[in-house]
Protein backbone atom coordinates (compact mmCIF):
# COMPACT_ATOMS: atom_id res chain seq x y z
CA UNK A 1 0.00 0.00 0.00
CA UNK A 2 1.33 3.48 -0.84
CA UNK A 3 2.25 5.59 2.18
CA UNK A 4 0.90 8.78 0.68
CA UNK A 5 -1.85 9.07 -1.83
CA UNK A 6 -3.51 12.05 -3.42
CA UNK A 7 -6.93 11.33 -4.85
CA UNK A 8 -8.35 13.93 -7.23
CA UNK A 9 -6.87 16.74 -5.19
CA UNK A 10 -7.62 20.29 -6.28
CA UNK A 11 -6.92 23.48 -4.42
CA UNK A 12 -8.23 26.90 -5.31
CA UNK A 13 -7.23 30.17 -3.75
CA UNK A 14 -10.12 32.58 -3.68
CA UNK A 15 -9.07 35.06 -1.04
CA UNK A 16 -6.19 36.66 -2.84
CA UNK A 17 -8.04 37.87 -5.91
CA UNK A 18 -11.62 38.07 -7.12
CA UNK A 19 -10.88 35.65 -9.95
CA UNK A 20 -10.51 32.07 -8.85
CA UNK A 21 -7.01 30.82 -9.11
CA UNK A 22 -6.27 27.13 -9.12
CA UNK A 23 -3.02 26.31 -7.45
CA UNK A 24 -3.28 22.60 -8.14
CA UNK A 25 -5.83 20.74 -10.13
CA UNK A 26 -6.88 17.15 -10.17
CA UNK A 27 -3.74 15.64 -8.73
CA UNK A 28 -3.63 11.85 -8.52
CA UNK A 29 -0.43 10.32 -7.24
CA UNK A 30 0.73 7.45 -5.12
CA UNK A 31 3.97 7.57 -3.24
CA UNK A 32 5.32 4.21 -2.14
CA UNK A 33 7.14 3.59 1.09
CA UNK A 34 10.90 4.12 0.97
CA UNK A 35 10.92 6.15 -2.19
CA UNK A 36 12.96 9.27 -2.80
CA UNK A 37 10.75 11.50 -4.89
CA UNK A 38 11.95 14.68 -6.55
CA UNK A 39 9.32 17.25 -7.45
CA UNK A 40 10.27 19.69 -10.18
CA UNK A 41 8.37 22.36 -11.98
CA UNK A 42 8.39 25.97 -12.98
CA UNK A 43 7.85 28.74 -10.43
CA UNK A 44 4.14 28.87 -9.69
CA UNK A 45 3.45 25.39 -11.01
CA UNK A 46 1.96 24.34 -7.68
CA UNK A 47 4.85 22.39 -6.14
CA UNK A 48 4.78 24.11 -2.77
CA UNK A 49 1.00 24.05 -2.61
CA UNK A 50 1.01 20.33 -3.27
CA UNK A 51 3.47 19.48 -0.51
CA UNK A 52 1.55 21.59 1.99
CA UNK A 53 -1.38 19.28 1.41
CA UNK A 54 0.59 16.22 2.42
CA UNK A 55 0.77 17.20 6.09
CA UNK A 56 -2.60 18.87 6.32
CA UNK A 57 -1.45 22.49 6.34
CA UNK A 58 -3.74 23.15 3.43
CA UNK A 59 -7.10 21.53 3.02
CA UNK A 60 -7.91 20.38 -0.50
CA UNK A 61 -10.90 22.15 -2.01
CA UNK A 62 -11.71 18.85 -3.64
CA UNK A 63 -10.38 15.35 -3.21
CA UNK A 64 -8.57 13.53 -0.47
CA UNK A 65 -5.11 12.99 0.89
CA UNK A 66 -4.62 9.49 2.22
CA UNK A 67 -1.85 8.74 4.67
CA UNK A 68 -1.43 5.00 5.16
CA UNK A 69 -4.78 4.61 3.45
CA UNK A 70 -6.59 6.93 5.87
CA UNK A 71 -7.97 10.35 5.06
CA UNK A 72 -5.94 12.89 7.01
CA UNK A 73 -8.90 15.28 7.21
CA UNK A 74 -11.06 12.71 8.96
CA UNK A 75 -10.92 14.55 12.29
CA UNK A 76 -8.99 17.28 14.07
CA UNK A 77 -6.85 14.62 15.69
CA UNK A 78 -5.84 12.96 12.45
CA UNK A 79 -4.82 16.34 11.01
CA UNK A 80 -2.65 17.06 14.03
CA UNK A 81 -1.17 13.56 13.84
CA UNK A 82 -0.36 13.96 10.16
CA UNK A 83 1.89 16.92 11.01
CA UNK A 84 4.16 14.49 12.87
CA UNK A 85 3.87 11.59 10.48
CA UNK A 86 4.67 13.80 7.53
CA UNK A 87 7.50 16.17 8.40
CA UNK A 88 7.48 19.24 6.20
CA UNK A 89 10.48 21.51 6.04
CA UNK A 90 9.71 24.83 4.37
CA UNK A 91 11.74 26.91 1.98
CA UNK A 92 14.41 28.88 3.83
CA UNK A 93 13.69 26.99 7.04
CA UNK A 94 16.42 28.88 8.90
CA UNK A 95 13.94 31.76 9.39
CA UNK A 96 11.81 29.64 11.68
CA UNK A 97 14.50 29.13 14.33
CA UNK A 98 13.56 30.76 17.61
CA UNK A 99 14.89 28.91 20.65
CA UNK A 100 17.79 29.93 22.87
CA UNK A 101 19.92 26.96 21.95
CA UNK A 102 20.36 24.69 18.97
CA UNK A 103 19.38 21.70 21.09
CA UNK A 104 16.11 23.25 22.24
CA UNK A 105 15.22 24.24 18.71
CA UNK A 106 15.70 20.75 17.34
CA UNK A 107 13.68 19.45 20.28
CA UNK A 108 10.70 21.69 19.54
CA UNK A 109 8.98 19.19 17.26
CA UNK A 110 9.47 16.10 19.45
CA UNK A 111 8.35 18.14 22.46
CA UNK A 112 5.11 18.99 20.70
CA UNK A 113 4.66 15.25 20.19
CA UNK A 114 4.68 14.93 23.98
CA UNK A 115 7.54 12.42 23.99
CA UNK A 116 9.45 11.63 27.19
CA UNK A 117 12.73 13.40 28.02
CA UNK A 118 14.83 10.40 26.99
CA UNK A 119 12.99 9.88 23.74
CA UNK A 120 13.39 13.57 22.91
CA UNK A 121 17.10 13.44 23.70
CA UNK A 122 17.58 10.39 21.53
CA UNK A 123 15.65 11.89 18.62
CA UNK A 124 17.55 15.18 18.83
CA UNK A 125 20.97 13.52 18.87
CA UNK A 126 20.09 11.27 15.98
CA UNK A 127 18.70 14.10 13.85
CA UNK A 128 21.73 16.27 14.61
CA UNK A 129 23.96 13.45 13.48
CA UNK A 130 22.15 13.12 10.15
CA UNK A 131 22.68 16.80 9.38
CA UNK A 132 26.22 16.90 10.70
CA UNK A 133 25.67 19.14 13.69
CA UNK A 134 28.05 18.04 16.44
CA UNK A 135 27.06 17.86 20.10
CA UNK A 136 29.50 20.67 20.86
CA UNK A 137 27.17 23.08 19.05
CA UNK A 138 24.07 22.13 21.04
CA UNK A 139 24.40 24.93 23.56
CA UNK A 140 25.06 27.66 21.00
CA UNK A 141 22.38 30.12 20.02
CA UNK A 142 20.96 29.24 16.61
CA UNK A 143 21.31 32.90 15.63
CA UNK A 144 25.12 32.69 15.97
CA UNK A 145 25.46 29.98 13.33
CA UNK A 146 26.37 30.42 9.69
CA UNK A 147 23.67 30.31 7.05
CA UNK A 148 24.36 26.73 6.04
CA UNK A 149 24.48 25.56 9.65
CA UNK A 150 21.21 27.29 10.43
CA UNK A 151 19.61 25.53 7.50
CA UNK A 152 20.86 22.16 8.70
CA UNK A 153 19.66 22.78 12.26
CA UNK A 154 16.22 23.66 10.90
CA UNK A 155 16.12 20.48 8.82
CA UNK A 156 17.18 18.50 11.89
CA UNK A 157 14.23 20.04 13.72
CA UNK A 158 11.91 18.32 11.27
CA UNK A 159 13.90 15.08 11.13
CA UNK A 160 13.77 14.85 14.93
CA UNK A 161 10.04 14.18 14.77
CA UNK A 162 11.02 10.95 13.04
CA UNK A 163 8.33 11.30 10.41
CA UNK A 164 7.31 8.47 8.13
CA UNK A 165 7.60 10.85 5.23
CA UNK A 166 10.09 13.71 5.14
CA UNK A 167 9.31 16.57 2.77
CA UNK A 168 11.86 19.25 1.99
CA UNK A 169 10.76 22.29 0.02
CA UNK A 170 13.77 23.53 -1.96
CA UNK A 171 16.30 22.55 0.67
CA UNK A 172 19.23 23.91 -1.33
CA UNK A 173 17.79 27.30 -2.30
CA UNK A 174 20.28 30.10 -1.88
CA UNK A 175 23.21 27.92 -0.83
CA UNK A 176 26.65 27.87 -2.42
CA UNK A 177 27.65 24.72 -4.39
CA UNK A 178 29.46 23.27 -1.37
CA UNK A 179 26.53 23.82 0.95
CA UNK A 180 24.18 22.41 -1.67
CA UNK A 181 26.19 19.22 -2.11
CA UNK A 182 26.33 18.82 1.64
CA UNK A 183 22.55 19.01 1.97
CA UNK A 184 22.03 16.60 -0.93
CA UNK A 185 24.49 14.06 0.49
CA UNK A 186 22.77 14.42 3.83
CA UNK A 187 19.34 13.69 2.35
CA UNK A 188 20.68 10.65 0.57
CA UNK A 189 22.37 9.31 3.70
CA UNK A 190 19.25 9.92 5.76
CA UNK A 191 17.10 8.03 3.31
CA UNK A 192 19.55 5.16 3.04
CA UNK A 193 19.77 4.82 6.79
CA UNK A 194 16.13 5.19 7.77
CA UNK A 195 14.58 3.62 4.65
CA UNK A 196 11.82 6.19 5.00
CA UNK A 197 10.09 8.09 2.26
CA UNK A 198 11.65 11.40 1.30
CA UNK A 199 10.09 13.97 -1.00
CA UNK A 200 12.03 17.03 -2.06
CA UNK A 201 11.10 19.97 -4.20
CA UNK A 202 13.80 21.38 -6.40
CA UNK A 203 14.46 23.67 -9.32
CA UNK A 204 17.55 21.86 -10.36
CA UNK A 205 17.23 18.94 -12.75
CA UNK A 206 20.78 17.94 -11.83
CA UNK A 207 19.94 17.66 -8.15
CA UNK A 208 16.87 15.60 -8.85
CA UNK A 209 18.83 13.30 -11.16
CA UNK A 210 21.49 12.82 -8.51
CA UNK A 211 19.10 11.85 -5.75
CA UNK A 212 15.65 10.81 -6.76
CA UNK A 213 14.30 7.36 -7.54
CA UNK A 214 11.17 8.89 -8.97
CA UNK A 215 10.41 12.26 -10.45
CA UNK A 216 7.18 14.19 -10.29
CA UNK A 217 6.91 16.99 -12.82
CA UNK A 218 4.38 19.71 -12.16
CA UNK A 219 3.24 21.97 -14.96
CA UNK A 220 0.52 24.62 -14.80
CA UNK A 221 -1.10 23.24 -11.62
CA UNK A 222 -1.21 19.70 -12.91
CA UNK A 223 0.96 16.63 -12.64
CA UNK A 224 2.63 16.39 -16.02
CA UNK A 225 4.72 13.28 -15.38
CA UNK A 226 5.32 10.95 -12.52
CA UNK A 227 7.82 8.26 -13.36
CA UNK A 228 11.35 6.99 -12.87
CA UNK A 229 14.24 9.33 -13.57
CA UNK A 230 15.12 7.54 -16.82
CA UNK A 231 11.62 7.69 -18.20
CA UNK A 232 11.09 11.32 -17.33
CA UNK A 233 14.44 12.61 -18.55
CA UNK A 234 14.16 10.81 -21.86
CA UNK A 235 11.23 13.08 -22.68
CA UNK A 236 13.59 16.03 -22.96
CA UNK A 237 11.57 17.85 -25.59
CA UNK A 238 8.41 17.91 -23.51
CA UNK A 239 10.39 19.11 -20.51
CA UNK A 240 11.89 21.94 -22.51
CA UNK A 241 8.42 22.96 -23.62
CA UNK A 242 7.44 23.28 -19.97
CA UNK A 243 10.36 25.60 -19.45
CA UNK A 244 12.42 22.95 -17.69
CA UNK A 245 15.81 21.88 -18.86
CA UNK A 246 17.44 18.49 -18.85
CA UNK A 247 20.97 18.61 -17.43
CA UNK A 248 23.69 19.82 -19.80
CA UNK A 249 25.46 16.45 -19.78
CA UNK A 250 22.28 14.77 -20.85
CA UNK A 251 21.97 17.18 -23.76
CA UNK A 252 25.51 16.42 -24.89
CA UNK A 253 24.96 12.69 -24.79
CA UNK A 254 21.64 13.00 -26.56
CA UNK A 255 23.20 14.90 -29.43
CA UNK A 256 26.10 12.43 -29.55
CA UNK A 257 23.56 9.68 -29.94
CA UNK A 258 21.85 11.63 -32.70
CA UNK A 259 25.14 11.89 -34.56
CA UNK A 260 25.47 8.15 -34.45
CA UNK A 261 27.82 7.64 -31.51
CA UNK A 262 26.89 4.54 -29.60
CA UNK A 263 26.30 6.01 -26.12
CA UNK A 264 23.63 5.54 -23.53
CA UNK A 265 21.09 8.34 -23.34
CA UNK A 266 20.46 7.91 -19.67
CA UNK A 267 23.27 10.16 -18.52
CA UNK A 268 22.24 12.78 -15.98
CA UNK A 269 25.30 13.54 -13.95
CA UNK A 270 28.87 14.39 -14.82
CA UNK A 271 30.05 11.23 -13.04
CA UNK A 272 27.81 9.03 -15.16
CA UNK A 273 29.04 10.88 -18.25
CA UNK A 274 32.64 10.30 -17.31
CA UNK A 275 32.05 6.59 -16.83
CA UNK A 276 30.19 6.33 -20.10
CA UNK A 277 32.94 8.16 -22.01
CA UNK A 278 35.61 5.95 -20.46
CA UNK A 279 33.62 2.90 -21.44
CA UNK A 280 33.35 4.22 -24.97
CA UNK A 281 37.01 5.14 -25.25
CA UNK A 282 38.13 1.91 -23.64
CA UNK A 283 35.90 -0.02 -26.01
CA UNK A 284 37.26 1.65 -29.12
CA UNK A 285 40.83 0.87 -28.11
CA UNK A 286 40.28 -2.85 -28.38
CA UNK B 1 -7.39 34.34 8.45
CA UNK B 2 -4.47 36.67 9.01
CA UNK B 3 -4.85 37.95 5.47
CA UNK B 4 -8.25 39.39 6.42
CA UNK B 5 -6.63 42.15 8.43
CA UNK B 6 -6.94 45.38 6.48
CA UNK B 7 -4.96 48.18 8.02
CA UNK B 8 -4.75 51.52 6.28
CA UNK B 9 -7.77 50.32 4.35
CA UNK B 10 -7.99 52.33 1.19
CA UNK B 11 -11.06 52.00 -0.96
CA UNK B 12 -10.30 52.87 -4.54
CA UNK B 13 -13.02 54.90 -6.23
CA UNK B 14 -13.43 58.04 -8.27
CA UNK B 15 -15.25 60.59 -6.17
CA UNK B 16 -15.05 64.21 -5.15
CA UNK B 17 -13.95 63.14 -1.68
CA UNK B 18 -11.16 61.00 -3.10
CA UNK B 19 -9.93 63.93 -5.18
CA UNK B 20 -9.82 66.39 -2.29
CA UNK B 21 -6.34 67.30 -1.15
CA UNK B 22 -5.18 65.06 1.70
CA UNK B 23 -4.12 68.04 3.82
CA UNK B 24 -7.58 69.54 3.51
CA UNK B 25 -9.17 66.19 4.30
CA UNK B 26 -7.21 65.90 7.54
CA UNK B 27 -8.20 69.43 8.54
CA UNK B 28 -11.83 68.68 7.65
CA UNK B 29 -11.82 65.50 9.69
CA UNK B 30 -10.36 67.25 12.73
CA UNK B 31 -12.83 70.11 12.40
CA UNK B 32 -15.68 67.64 12.07
CA UNK B 33 -14.59 65.75 15.18
CA UNK B 34 -14.45 69.03 17.12
CA UNK B 35 -18.01 69.70 15.94
CA UNK B 36 -19.12 66.29 17.14
CA UNK B 37 -18.18 67.38 20.64
CA UNK B 38 -19.56 70.89 20.29
CA UNK B 39 -23.16 69.82 19.79
CA UNK B 40 -25.48 70.40 22.72
CA UNK B 41 -28.91 69.48 21.33
CA UNK B 42 -30.73 67.32 18.81
CA UNK B 43 -30.58 70.04 16.13
CA UNK B 44 -26.81 69.92 16.17
CA UNK B 45 -26.87 66.15 16.20
CA UNK B 46 -29.07 66.21 13.11
CA UNK B 47 -26.61 68.47 11.31
CA UNK B 48 -23.69 66.16 12.20
CA UNK B 49 -25.46 63.00 11.06
CA UNK B 50 -26.72 64.64 7.87
CA UNK B 51 -23.24 65.93 6.99
CA UNK B 52 -21.75 62.50 7.59
CA UNK B 53 -24.36 60.74 5.45
CA UNK B 54 -23.89 63.26 2.65
CA UNK B 55 -20.11 62.83 2.75
CA UNK B 56 -20.42 59.05 2.73
CA UNK B 57 -22.71 59.14 -0.28
CA UNK B 58 -20.36 61.52 -2.09
CA UNK B 59 -17.36 59.32 -1.36
CA UNK B 60 -18.93 56.27 -3.09
CA UNK B 61 -17.59 54.05 -0.32
CA UNK B 62 -20.13 51.22 -0.03
CA UNK B 63 -22.28 51.07 3.07
CA UNK B 64 -20.91 47.61 3.84
CA UNK B 65 -17.39 48.99 4.21
CA UNK B 66 -18.66 51.64 6.62
CA UNK B 67 -20.33 48.98 8.73
CA UNK B 68 -17.11 47.00 8.75
CA UNK B 69 -15.30 49.95 10.30
CA UNK B 70 -17.78 50.19 13.17
CA UNK B 71 -17.81 46.46 13.88
CA UNK B 72 -14.73 46.42 16.14
CA UNK B 73 -16.09 49.22 18.35
CA UNK B 74 -19.63 47.92 18.85
CA UNK B 75 -18.68 46.50 22.22
CA UNK B 76 -17.06 49.73 23.44
CA UNK B 77 -20.08 51.75 22.33
CA UNK B 78 -22.55 49.51 24.14
CA UNK B 79 -20.37 49.31 27.22
CA UNK B 80 -19.90 53.08 27.60
CA UNK B 81 -23.53 53.80 26.77
CA UNK B 82 -24.84 51.36 29.38
CA UNK B 83 -22.37 52.60 31.97
CA UNK B 84 -23.46 56.19 31.41
CA UNK B 85 -27.10 55.21 31.49
CA UNK B 86 -26.77 54.12 35.10
CA UNK B 87 -24.16 56.63 36.13
CA UNK B 88 -26.11 59.73 35.11
CA UNK B 89 -28.71 60.11 37.85
CA UNK B 90 -29.90 63.69 37.26
CA UNK B 91 -33.39 64.25 35.97
CA UNK B 92 -36.64 62.35 36.14
CA UNK B 93 -36.56 58.64 36.94
CA UNK B 94 -38.25 56.58 34.23
CA UNK B 95 -38.38 53.32 36.17
CA UNK B 96 -40.75 52.49 39.07
CA UNK B 97 -39.48 53.89 42.40
CA UNK B 98 -39.44 50.45 44.02
CA UNK B 99 -36.71 49.18 41.66
CA UNK B 100 -33.22 49.33 43.05
CA UNK B 101 -31.83 50.76 39.82
CA UNK B 102 -32.99 53.93 38.20
CA UNK B 103 -32.74 55.29 34.70
CA UNK B 104 -33.39 58.97 34.20
CA UNK B 105 -34.48 60.79 31.07
CA UNK B 106 -31.27 62.79 31.17
CA UNK B 107 -29.22 59.62 31.50
CA UNK B 108 -30.97 58.15 28.49
CA UNK B 109 -30.23 61.19 26.34
CA UNK B 110 -26.68 61.34 27.58
CA UNK B 111 -26.04 57.68 26.72
CA UNK B 112 -27.62 58.15 23.30
CA UNK B 113 -25.46 61.20 22.52
CA UNK B 114 -22.36 59.36 23.63
CA UNK B 115 -23.06 56.37 21.42
CA UNK B 116 -23.76 58.55 18.40
CA UNK B 117 -20.64 60.60 19.07
CA UNK B 118 -18.36 57.56 19.16
CA UNK B 119 -19.91 56.04 16.06
CA UNK B 120 -19.77 59.25 14.01
CA UNK B 121 -16.20 59.83 15.14
CA UNK B 122 -15.10 56.42 13.95
CA UNK B 123 -16.97 56.68 10.67
CA UNK B 124 -15.51 60.12 9.98
CA UNK B 125 -11.95 58.99 10.58
CA UNK B 126 -12.36 55.78 8.62
CA UNK B 127 -13.78 57.77 5.73
CA UNK B 128 -10.49 59.63 5.75
CA UNK B 129 -8.45 56.44 5.38
CA UNK B 130 -10.91 54.89 2.94
CA UNK B 131 -10.59 57.82 0.57
CA UNK B 132 -6.91 58.68 1.00
CA UNK B 133 -3.96 56.50 0.00
CA UNK B 134 -1.31 55.97 2.68
CA UNK B 135 1.26 57.88 0.64
CA UNK B 136 -1.01 60.90 0.33
CA UNK B 137 -1.74 60.67 4.02
CA UNK B 138 1.91 60.72 5.03
CA UNK B 139 2.57 63.57 2.66
CA UNK B 140 -0.26 65.51 4.24
CA UNK B 141 0.90 64.81 7.77
CA UNK B 142 4.39 65.90 6.82
CA UNK B 143 3.09 69.16 5.41
CA UNK B 144 0.75 69.86 8.30
CA UNK B 145 3.48 69.20 10.85
CA UNK B 146 6.10 71.24 8.98
CA UNK B 147 5.75 74.25 11.32
CA UNK B 148 7.32 71.98 13.94
CA UNK B 149 10.57 72.21 11.97
CA UNK B 150 11.02 75.60 13.58
CA UNK B 151 11.56 73.88 16.89
CA UNK B 152 13.89 71.36 15.20
CA UNK B 153 11.53 68.39 15.04
CA UNK B 154 12.68 66.16 12.13
CA UNK B 155 9.28 66.07 10.44
CA UNK B 156 10.63 64.70 7.14
CA UNK B 157 12.23 61.75 8.85
CA UNK B 158 9.01 60.96 10.68
CA UNK B 159 7.13 61.04 7.40
CA UNK B 160 9.60 58.63 5.80
CA UNK B 161 9.30 56.35 8.81
CA UNK B 162 5.53 56.32 8.50
CA UNK B 163 5.63 55.59 4.78
CA UNK B 164 8.00 52.68 5.37
CA UNK B 165 5.92 51.31 8.23
CA UNK B 166 2.80 51.32 6.08
CA UNK B 167 4.68 49.79 3.17
CA UNK B 168 5.82 46.84 5.25
CA UNK B 169 2.49 45.87 6.80
CA UNK B 170 1.53 43.47 3.95
CA UNK B 171 5.06 42.06 3.86
CA UNK B 172 4.97 41.35 7.57
CA UNK B 173 1.54 39.75 7.32
CA UNK B 174 2.82 37.44 4.61
CA UNK B 175 5.90 36.65 6.68
CA UNK B 176 3.78 35.88 9.74
CA UNK B 177 1.68 33.54 7.67
CA UNK B 178 4.76 31.70 6.47
CA UNK B 179 6.29 31.35 9.93
CA UNK B 180 2.98 30.17 11.34
CA UNK B 181 2.80 27.43 8.72
CA UNK B 182 6.38 26.41 9.39
CA UNK B 183 5.79 26.11 13.15
CA UNK B 184 2.50 24.32 12.60
CA UNK B 185 4.41 21.84 10.46
CA UNK B 186 6.57 21.20 13.52
CA UNK B 187 3.45 20.46 15.53
CA UNK B 188 2.97 23.87 17.16
CA UNK B 189 -0.58 24.04 18.43
CA UNK B 190 -1.94 27.54 17.95
CA UNK B 191 -5.63 26.90 18.13
CA UNK B 192 -6.36 25.04 21.32
CA UNK B 193 -5.63 25.57 25.00
CA UNK B 194 -6.29 28.35 27.47
CA UNK B 195 -5.14 31.95 27.19
CA UNK B 196 -1.77 31.27 28.81
CA UNK B 197 -1.11 28.35 26.46
CA UNK B 198 -1.98 30.44 23.47
CA UNK B 199 0.26 33.30 24.52
CA UNK B 200 3.08 30.82 25.03
CA UNK B 201 2.37 29.35 21.61
CA UNK B 202 2.99 32.78 20.06
CA UNK B 203 6.66 32.80 21.12
CA UNK B 204 7.85 30.55 18.25
CA UNK B 205 6.15 32.94 15.84
CA UNK B 206 7.08 36.28 17.35
CA UNK B 207 10.80 35.62 17.75
CA UNK B 208 11.46 34.69 14.12
CA UNK B 209 9.25 37.59 13.09
CA UNK B 210 11.28 40.04 15.17
CA UNK B 211 14.54 38.66 13.87
CA UNK B 212 13.46 38.95 10.27
CA UNK B 213 12.03 42.44 10.80
CA UNK B 214 15.37 43.64 12.09
CA UNK B 215 17.14 41.96 9.22
CA UNK B 216 14.76 43.58 6.76
CA UNK B 217 15.15 46.99 8.35
CA UNK B 218 18.91 46.66 8.19
CA UNK B 219 18.84 45.62 4.53
CA UNK B 220 16.48 48.43 3.67
CA UNK B 221 18.58 51.05 5.44
CA UNK B 222 21.58 49.79 3.53
CA UNK B 223 19.76 49.83 0.20
CA UNK B 224 18.49 53.37 0.85
CA UNK B 225 21.97 54.60 1.70
CA UNK B 226 23.30 53.00 -1.47
CA UNK B 227 20.85 55.13 -3.38
CA UNK B 228 22.13 58.22 -1.61
CA UNK B 229 19.22 58.75 0.75
CA UNK B 230 19.99 61.42 3.27
CA UNK B 231 17.19 62.63 5.50
CA UNK B 232 14.09 64.13 3.96
CA UNK B 233 15.24 67.77 3.92
CA UNK B 234 14.88 69.42 0.54
CA UNK B 235 13.47 66.42 -1.28
CA UNK B 236 11.08 67.08 -4.11
CA UNK B 237 8.01 65.05 -4.99
CA UNK B 238 6.98 63.31 -8.15
CA UNK B 239 3.35 64.28 -7.59
CA UNK B 240 2.80 67.92 -6.73
CA UNK B 241 -0.38 68.42 -4.78
CA UNK B 242 -2.07 71.75 -5.28
CA UNK B 243 -4.99 73.21 -3.40
CA UNK B 244 -7.84 73.63 -5.86
CA UNK B 245 -11.23 75.28 -5.88
CA UNK B 246 -13.06 72.26 -4.43
CA UNK B 247 -10.67 72.19 -1.48
CA UNK B 248 -11.48 75.80 -0.68
CA UNK B 249 -15.18 75.01 -1.09
CA UNK B 250 -14.89 72.14 1.35
CA UNK B 251 -13.20 74.42 3.89
CA UNK B 252 -15.98 76.99 3.49
CA UNK B 253 -18.58 74.26 4.06
CA UNK B 254 -16.98 73.06 7.27
CA UNK B 255 -16.72 76.67 8.54
CA UNK B 256 -20.43 77.13 7.77
CA UNK B 257 -21.30 73.90 9.58
CA UNK B 258 -19.28 74.93 12.61
CA UNK B 259 -20.94 78.36 12.71
CA UNK B 260 -24.31 76.69 12.28
CA UNK B 261 -23.72 74.39 15.20
CA UNK B 262 -22.53 77.23 17.44
CA UNK B 263 -25.65 79.20 16.52
CA UNK B 264 -27.90 76.18 17.17
CA UNK B 265 -26.24 75.85 20.56
CA UNK B 266 -26.92 79.44 21.47
CA UNK B 267 -30.50 79.67 20.19
CA UNK B 268 -31.92 76.34 21.28
CA UNK B 269 -31.99 74.78 24.73
CA UNK B 270 -29.16 72.45 25.66
CA UNK B 271 -30.16 68.87 26.38
CA UNK B 272 -26.75 67.79 27.63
Amino acid sequence: MPVLQAVNVSHRYTQASPTQFSAIENVNIEIENGELVGIIGHTGSGKSTLVQHFNGLLKPTEGKILLDGKDIWESKKTVHQSRFKVGLCFQYPEYQLFEETVYKDIAFGPKNMKLSEEEIDKAVRKAAEYVGISASMFQKSPFDLSGGEKRRVAIAGVMAMEPQVLILDEPTAGLDPKGRDRILDMIKAYQKDTKKTVIFVSHSMEDVAKLATKVLVMNKSRVAMYDTVDNVYSRAEELTEMGLNVPQVTKIFMSLKKQGVDVSQNIYTVEQGKAELLRLLGGSKK
Amino acid sequence: MIKDITIGQYFSAKSVIHRLDARIKIILTIAFIVNIFLIKNFWGLGVIVATLIATTLLSKVPFKMILKSIKPIVFIVIFTAVLNLFYMQDGRNLLPESWFISITDKGLIFAFFLAVRIITLVIASSLLTYTTTPTELTFAIEKLLSPLKLIKVPVNTFATMMTLALRFIPTLIEETDKIMSAQKARGADLETGGIIDRIKAMVPILIPLFVSSFRRANDLAFAMECRCYTDGEGRTRMKQNKISFKDIAALVIIVLITTGIVLLNTFFTHVI
